[in-house]
């Protein structure tokens, strides 16, 4: 009887933290609301000022901006266009779809901003593609961007789009802050030439993970040239512990260095822990890690939004495959931690970002790697015949291996010598 | 000297009430479900009745809206088809969810490696077989322990669920990854895509049929009434000459191959590939489907179309009035505590102490 007694009270006290679940939500409204579009209930569409134009866009999300990492850099992104673009006189509604999963209820997300009344709808996470390419077709009038995918350029579809931001240049620059570090360390003597070693924790050995890491490694490399690095692939593109796991392995394995490809800021706290260095991605961590953390990268989506949504308003095509970098801004650094980086560093950044975004420089130029001991001549960029392995467009030329050239997802996926992959079952 | 052992409040069972004093408590914890709603709503600053009229709107008020709906109460109407029988003959099987990824997982393998082989209506035909063996040798695992050893079914098929999900996480990153690094399996060819009947896929006419014959398999069949003499008594089903052990796998086998039926419907018809969430907690929410119809099939239909219904309308609520998405679950939390309480305060009336007042209501 007491139990029952008990159970009753329980379920009673569930009832009232529901109520107070609510109550929580509702202090985290308004951060979800669209910001800015004057009517403050923001049920009201198309009723605002006659000379501004409005355009509605949609926007699903993997996550939200409590991962301090991959949504939370496009919800940045999607403010900063709306305050550049309301300069403008273009008036942005979002209508913002929040911890969509990579299966059948991004379709239904897809659908639902398509009837109601989205004339843009911005899919941000690799797996959407192919949910969103079976809305597409049932809505030629309305544009579909999969970011950071690459189906668009032989999906036979007119209003379907791709877009990614050159991430490898600012994965290099990070990489030139960290071996400027590690080669300060060597001149102090405070470590050895070959104990410069950096420590990767990868998400998954997919392409775009590569193409980042490698370019770290060269970024490194061209001003610290004993560095080494390993890497360790967590198996998961958000897995705070596994990650933290990660590079405490790496920093007992000698590494003094830590980066990452991955969503969390674990890495970031067990270098310091540890006493290690780390760089950063998507997001600024020197206020988690202030002793360790050097620097970040991460792209700036504001730039290709403002882009789209424009082209959106004046009716005017877009491209179907989009990737920029230094050259319009799309991959910024993150602030530089002067308190523990190397002398000298902002000036060397500068001008490496400088020679990034005239060209003068090619972060993947094949006389700085070797794969298997040998220079890389010919390496295929495009998969054609949906095999998974690509069959077209040589990517290697003018002495460089262009990434992100043919399509804006990246394919860099080279094993080349200097980096030990720890583990490659994911 | 006083009593010292009367609680507070005791309970007791109930008599049976009259009919028309069920559906006046059911009815009242209905109100009281879209009360407390509202007043969820209230403190999120949102007006309770546009809400709830964008829930309605939202997943009833045009064609497209309605078949997003139907498509929601498609694997959850299957799934509790499924679990009915096993609840029916109280064998607690909450392994539905890896029954239907088992399924899914071997329509999958047809889907993907079979499809340049097999015309179209035979691969569909030989997946859905292979979902429902799959499906049904899954719960004929636990259950075979069950029978022979008298293990515990409920920790037995909730661990298997584990299990077959971990299976997929593997195919996922390794012999059926698509693009190298993705852990995304490819998009199935056209051919294994179940065809749409009025712009939903068909597998809303195989779990409709599936009620069917589910309602006549419990209440008229042999074999029926043979789950329903071992759910009350097992002892009066053995001394009855029933072979309760094989009685227990068969009915278990029938329950996963529903099940893993269902995978097959969801992988083929919704999904068009397989990942890992491919039962996204259907198997659990059946569960409670199944008990809120007591075991009825035609009245898991409305059940899950209520429940449906409150899924695809708080996603426009999201979408339309900025509230955060997990007032779907919070709502739907609200219903279906509601609706589950009442069944308890039909069967039972508390006692307080002191005077021999009884409390009614929901």
């Amino acid at each position: 009887m007491k139990k029952r007694l008990l159970a009753l009270l329980l379920a009673c006290s569930m009832v009232f933290a529901l109520a107070a679940c609510g109550g929580n939500g509702q202090s985290g409204t308004p951060e979800t609301t669209a910001p800015e579009t004057g009517a403050p209930e923001t049920t009201a569409p198309e009723t605002g000022a006659p000379e501004a134009k409005t355009v509605k866009v949609g926007l699903i999300c993997i996550g939200d901006e409590n991962d301090q990492g991959y949504t939370y850099n496009f919800i940045r992104g999607k403010e900063a266009v709306t305050e550049t673009l309301a300069a403008k006189g273009i008036n942005v509604e979002w209508v913002v779809k929040y911890n969509i999963g990579e299966d059948s209820s991004c379709e239904d997300a897809n659908i639902e901003l398509a009837e109601e009344g989205c004339q843009l709808i911005i899919n941000n996470s690799y797996g959407f593609e192919p949910f969103m390419l079976k809305v597409a077709p049932d809505y030629p009038e309305i544009e579909f961007i999969s970011c950071t995918n690459q189906a668009s350029w032989n999906d036979g579809l007119d209003n379907t789009h791709n877009a990614f931001a050159n991430i490898y240049e600012g994965r290099y620059l990070a990489g030139v802050a960290a071996g400027m570090k590690m080669q300060e360390l060597i001149d102090n003597g405070d470590i050895t030439a070959d104990q410069a070693v950096i420590g990767y924790v990868g998400a998954y050995s997919f392409a775009e993970v590569i193409s980042g890491f490698t370019a770290y490694y060269l970024g490194a490399k061209s001003v610290c040239p004993s560095v080494s690095m390993k890497v360790q692939f967590v198996g998961s593109w958000s897995d705070a512990t596994a990650e933290g796991n990660a590079a405490d392995a790496l920093c007992d394995l000698g590494c003094i260095m830590i980066s990452q490809h991955s969503d969390n800021t674990t890495p970031a706290t067990t270098a310091q822990s540890k006493g290690a260095f780390h760089t950063g991605y998507n997001n600024d961590m020197i206020g988690v890690a202030p002793e360790a953390s050097i620097i970040g990268t991460r792209i700036d989506w504001s730039v290709y939004f403002e882009y789209a949504i424009e082209a959106v308003v004046n009716g005017e095509s877009f491209d179907q495959d989009w990737c920029h970098g230094m050259d319009e801004g799309a991959v910024v650094m993150t602030p530089l931690n002067e308190d523990i980086a190397a002398a000298g560093t902002a000036e060397k950044l500068a001008e490496v970002e400088e020679a990034i975004r005239t060209g003068a420089l090619q972060v993947f130029d094949t006389a700085t790697f070797t794969v298997g001991g040998e220079e890389v001549t010919a390496s295929f960029a495009l998969d054609t015949d949906g095999d998974f392995t690509p069959d077209s467009e040589e990517a290697v030329f003018d002495g460089a291996y262009h990434e992100s050239y043919f399509q804006s997802a990246p394919y860099f996926a080279l094993q080349i010598d200097g980096i030990e992959w720890l583990n490659s079952a994911f | 000297m006083h009593e010292v052992k009367t609680p507070l409040i005791r309970l007791a069972k109930r008599d049976a009430m009259p009919a028309w004093q069920v559906w006046c408590i059911r009815g009242s914890s209905f109100i009281a479900a879209i009360l407390l709603g509202a007043l969820i709503f209230l403190v999120l600053g949102n007006n309770p009745i546009s809400a709830y009229g964008t829930i309605l709107s939202g997943s009833l008020g045009k064609s497209t809206a309605i078949r997003q709906t139907v498509k929601i109460a498609i694997p959850l109407l299957g799934t509790a088809l499924a679990i009915a029988p096993c609840f029916k003959m109280r064998f607690w099987n909450i392994g539905a969810e890896g029954q239907i990824t088992a399924g899914a997982v071997a329509a999958s393998y047809f889907a993907l490696f079979w499809a340049d082989r097999l015309p179209g209506p035979a691969l569909i035909l030989v997946m859905a077989a292979a979902g429902a063996v799959a499906g049904g040798i899954w719960a004929l695992v636990p259950a075979f322990f069950k029978a022979k050893w008298g293990t515990n079914e409920t920790l037995f098929t909730l661990m298997m669920n584990y299990i077959i999900i971990g299976v997929v996480r593997w195919l996922q990153g390794g012999p059926w990854e698509g693009r190298p690094g993705s852990q995304i399996i490819p998009q199935f060819d056209s051919k294994a895509v179940l065809p749409k009947v009025l712009g939903v896929h068909c597998g809303w006419i195989i779990v409709l049929v599936l009620t069917v014959v589910m309602f006549i398999y419990m209440k008229y069949t042999k074999q029926g009434y043979e789950i329903a003499v071992i759910g009350e008594s097992e002892n009066t089903a053995r001394y009855a000459g029933m072979n309760v052990g094989a009685i227990i796998m068969r009915t278990m086998f029938l329950s996963g191959a529903i099940s893993g039926l269902v995978g097959f419907i969801v992988a083929s018809g919704a999904n068009n590939t397989l990942y890992d969430g491919v039962a996204a907690g259907v198997g659990f929410t059946a569960i409670t489907v199944a008990w809120l119809a007591q075991l009825n099939p035609f009245a898991m239909i409305g059940i899950s179309a209520l429940l449906a219904v409150l899924e695809k309308g708080a996603d426009t609520l999201q979408t339309r009035m900025n509230v955060p998405a997990s007032i779907s679950d919070i709502i739907t939390g609200i219903f279906l505590f509601c609706m589950l309480g009442c069944e308890f305060f039909i069967n039972y009336r508390l006692i307080l102490r002191g005077g021999h007042k009884e409390v009614t209501g929901a």
